[in-house]
């Protein structure tokens, strides 16, 4: 089965995704799960295939009326437990 | 130790009226050591007012960044606390500790970036660095994250 690919979205995908897409990284490793994870900005990421957007909430709103894939907000960039607990939960969904 | 944030980079309680002017000073110290011009100061705060306040990641710190462009001359990265906080209109005002990031593109910066972050998920790692009183204290606790 091909592994879901989450893309972490900031305003440039040089910044806050690459911090979302660390603390992703670690939440699989630590549940010893497997994903893709990219990270893009908020102008270019609707073209970028992926499985699900993790975003923060102010971005959020740019793009959630055009996005085709589930967007995840993320309220607090630095609570490991927000993001473990969202990426447990979607993973769960994708893998039903 | 590995430095992260040079000492030359960081000052402590500053006193900014609104969260331009905190994005002002936390890029100052980036502009006298050559490492950006002030077009990018401009492009972080243009940033803000197109994007909205996403840069504050959490509870009272703000990473303010722009793309990489010809006003980056050096990748680097500074880092300020604000004697009085200020508001970004984000859920997770106010905001007393401003992280300024210029990169000169998209990946040579990863590595120290996941570094800082690591310091900064440390439960509580905000309060520490805005609690600094000097920059010799803020300095050990954002390249030190057995310190924070």
């Amino acid at each position: 089965m091909a592994l879901p690919k989450i893309q972490c979205v900031c305003g440039f995908g040089c910044g806050s995704s690459l911090m979302l897409r660390m603390a992703i990284d670690d939440v699989l490793k630590k549940n010893g799960l497997e994903a893709d994870t990219l990270v893009g900005d908020v102008g270019t990421c609707l073209s970028n295939p992926c499985d699900v957007i993790f975003i923060s909430r102010d971005l959020a709103e740019r793009i959630a009326d055009r996005a085709e894939m589930p967007v995840v907000i993320i309220e607090n960039f630095m609570d490991n437990a927000e993001i473990e607990e969202k990426v447990l939960a979607y993973l769960n969904e994708f893998n039903k | 130790m590995e430095e992260l944030v040079k000492k030359d980079h960081i000052r402590v309680g500053l006193e900014a009226p609104d969260w331009k002017e905190a994005i002002q000073l936390a890029g100052d110290p980036l502009i006298e050591s050559g490492d950006i011009e002030k077009q990018y100061i401009d492009d972080m705060i243009r940033s803000v007012e197109e994007l909205g306040p996403y840069i504050v990641l959490t509870r009272g710190f703000a990473l303010a960044h722009s793309a990489p462009c010809p006003s980056v001359i050096h990748s680097g990265i500074s880092l300020i606390t604000l004697k009085d906080p200020v508001e970004f209109g984000s859920n997770n005002d106010p905001v007393n500790v401003v992280m300024c990031l210029a990169c000169v593109d998209k990946t040579s910066h990863i590595e120290t970036l996941q570094k800082i972050a690591r310091v900064l998920m440390q439960k509580g790692s905000i309060e520490r660095l805005a609690e600094s009183k000097t920059v010799e204290e803020l300095y050990q606790r954002i390249n030190n994250a057995e310190e924070v």
